[in-house]
């Protein structure tokens, strides 16, 4: 039994050592998608904190009204603020069009002062006649709303755009409370005669705390090595089904296979030292990836891979776990398919469409209903969450159980399958 | 020649389901040890599901086959033990070396170390082979696959050794060098079982031959008295021709 799983653990290593382009595709078209998308997503990560979104900012408006809009941009993360002087509306327009800016906004003339107008109208209406008859208030001209412009650079998304627009509205709330503040100020003085003193002690009276859902303290933030890094490991995991299915395929057109099945004792040992040997690649090359998102990705730029010291052994399971489900896909497509050909496409399609419903491109809550449950019978789906559980959630092994379950359950439906395919064949 | 029989087929039946006939039809079939027996027939006759069911690779739909009195689907461990198969692919890793083949081949039959050592040197050194044991099968000439696909079988010392066109599409050399050898490993007592479309081969060959044709044998006996019971035949495949046609099989 050893002597057997030994030499076919010696076979194994040999073919794959000499199989230089099986070899490349493993390893080197892996570590370039997780180059390329970590670079790649790593803006998109930054994008609204690092990497602000460049607004040109054109104030026409005298008042605090366009004062506060372009004082509260400026003080904002989110944006690096351009003011534009002496530039007319088209000029801006066109610096936008041109992508020079992401944004471009026009206070227009005369804002506060219509804003201002509105306002007193609508106070002078709620106080009775006899009270407002003793007071002036400027409601001339009003009716006429505030105007402010704003053009977007046609290759925005849609999220952005409507991040623009909800801060742009609260600085317009926060300067309509001031103003009214001050309205109020005037009507209290020139009924009262009372001067309104301004609070020394301002209050927040909402403070919205910003938080992660993370069980420790200790959370990881979430940036683009830390999605791409296991994503692409689990990728790279499933792309050995290629290979396996091939070596399968062609140990049966070779008559190799014919030949082992009529050798003495099983052929399991046989089996089992092909998916030993696979098995191990997918450590391989697990380890590679997560060395390269400690050491190398840093060197390049990138935000380095945080793996802290007690998530190690949850992630040798997990890793566990995504080997054998990959093995067992692996020994299934190579069993049923005929061809090199068919094999090598289909499995590849089918670890790409895997890939996709397990959420490696687009994250799974950003899916329809219907995809976001078929997600859940995708075996990339179980490792991605397993893999974010414990580098993200910090959940340590009893978060990842479940999928750690379901990765060895889908390995073993795998092997049942091609065996009961075999049996039924053979018979 | 040792009159026990070293294979005995009793109403053999192979029945493919995506196929209307049976590949193998009732047959019946007893090979002595010693023989070196020849199943002939045209393409899709039945000859290669024949010796499948004799190696266990497949099971009979019905029907039952002894190996030296062991009834084969019961006994498939034991039946292993004592058979050796060569089949008609090149059956090995274009990628390995000839001895990284034997090696793997020679483990598979639970030989391994010194012993495993001797026996590859010695059947490379018999074939010729021995000083381009160390590159790998893809660069081999067909001759000097079909040679280590033969050796393959060969490791173990089998007491029947089955081979499925062992000399298809190799020179004239590999051939008569294949062909002398088997005569040489017959003489020492294995039994073989072979299969050809060479009807000149298995006339000079044989010592009995097999016609099978739609799954049935046809015909039986040994070469040279077969041809004296057919006066317009004055060759093995004359004979064929006569049994099983001259339309085309594909």
């Amino acid at each position: 039994m050893w002597t057997k799983f030994i030499a076919s653990v010696k076979k194994e290593l040999l073919l794959l050592i000499r199989d230089i382009p099986a070899l490349s595709m493993l390893f080197l078209m892996p570590v370039t998608l997780v180059l390329v998308m970590t670079m790649l997503q790593d803006s998109t990560f930054k994008i609204l904190d690092e990497q602000r979104l460049s607004i040109i900012i054109l104030n026409n408006d005298t008042g605090s009204f366009g004062k506060n809009i372009v004082k509260g941009l400026q003080a904002s993360k989110l944006f690096k603020v351009t003011t534009a002087h002496n530039s007319s509306v088209d000029g801006l327009k066109s610096k936008v069009a041109k992508g020079k800016f992401t944004i471009g906004i026009v206070v227009n003339k005369g804002a506060t002062q219509s804003i201002t107008k509105n306002l007193n109208r609508e106070i002078y209406h709620q106080f009775p006649e006899e009270i407002t008859a003793a007071v002036t208030l400027d409601t001339v001209g009003a009716g006429v709303s505030a105007k402010v412009d704003v053009f977007f650079d046609p290759v925005i998304k849609y999220s952005v755009k409507q991040s623009v627009l909800s801060a742009l509205r609260e600085f317009s709330a926060g300067v309509e409370s001031e103003i009214i503040y001050s309205t109020y100020a005037s009507l209290f003085k020139q009924l009262l005669g009372v001067e309104m003193k301004k609070s020394t002690h301002p209050v927040q009276l909402v403070e919205i705390h910003e938080q992660k859902a993370a069980t420790e303290a200790t959370s990881t933030i979430p940036n683009s090595t830390q999605h791409n890094v296991p994503a692409y490991t689990l990728f790279a995991i499933f792309f050995i089904v290629i290979p396996l299915a091939g070596n399968i395929i062609k140990e049966r057109t070779s008559g190799v296979a014919l030949r082992l099945k009529t050798m003495p004792g099983s052929v399991v040992p046989s089996l089992l030292g092909k998916t030993a040997v696979y098995f191990f690649l997918g450590f391989i090359q697990a380890t590679v990836m997560f060395l390269m998102g400690i050491f190398i990705l840093p060197l390049m730029g990138l935000p380095q891979l945080n793996i802290q010291s007690n998530q190690w052994m949850a992630l040798l399971i997990l890793t566990f776990a995504i080997s054998m489900a990959a093995t067992g896909y692996g020994i299934l497509i190579g069993t049923i398919f005929t061809s090199q050909t068919q094999a090598s496409i289909f499995g590849s399609i089918s670890v790409v469409i895997l890939a996709a419903l397990g959420g490696i491109w687009v994250p799974i809550f950003m899916m329809s209903d219907l995809m976001q449950t078929l997600s859940r019978f995708s075996p990339l789906n179980w490792g991605l969450h397993g893999y974010y559980n414990i580098l993200l959630r910090h959940s340590g092994i009893s978060g990842i159980t479940t999928d750690v379950f379901l990765l060895l359950g889908f390995f073993m439906v795998s092997v049942l399958g091609a065996w009961l395919y075999q049996k039924r064949k053979k018979g | 020649m040792n009159q026990q029989p070293a294979i005995a087929i009793v109403d053999l039946t192979k029945q493919y389901a995506q196929s209307e006939k049976p590949a193998v039809d009732g047959l019946n079939l007893q090979i002595m040890q010693g023989e070196i027996f020849g199943l002939l027939g045209p393409n899709g006759a039945g000859k290669t599901t024949t010796v499948s069911m004799l190696c266990t690779h497949l099971e009979p739909t019905k029907g039952l086959i002894y190996i030296n009195g062991k009834e084969v689907s019961e006994n498939q461990l034991f039946i292993r033990n004592r058979i050796g198969f060569v089949p008609q692919d090149i059956a090995l890793y274009e990628e390995l070396t000839a001895k990284e083949n034997l090696h793997f081949f020679g483990n598979m039959f639970g030989l391994k170390g010194k012993t495993l050592q001797n026996k590859i040197d010695y059947w490379l050194d018999a074939f010729n082979l021995g000083d381009k044991s160390k590159k790998k099968i893809k660069t081999y000439s067909g001759g000097m696959k079909r040679r280590i696909n033969l050796i393959a079988g060969l490791l173990h010392n089998p007491e029947i050794l089955f081979l499925d066109e062992p000399t298809v599409g190799i020179d004239v050399q590999s051939k008569n060098v294949i062909i002398e050898f088997l005569k040489e490993l017959n003489k020492q007592g294995t039994t073989i079982v072979y299969t050809s479309h060479h009807m000149d081969e298995a006339e000079n060959f044989c010592s009995r031959i097999g016609i099978i044709d739609h799954g049935k044998i046809i015909a039986k006996g040994a070469p040279a008295s077969l041809i004296a019971q057919y006066d317009d035949c004055n060759n093995l495949e004359d004979i064929f021709l006569k049994l099983t046609g001259r339309t085309l099989r594909d």
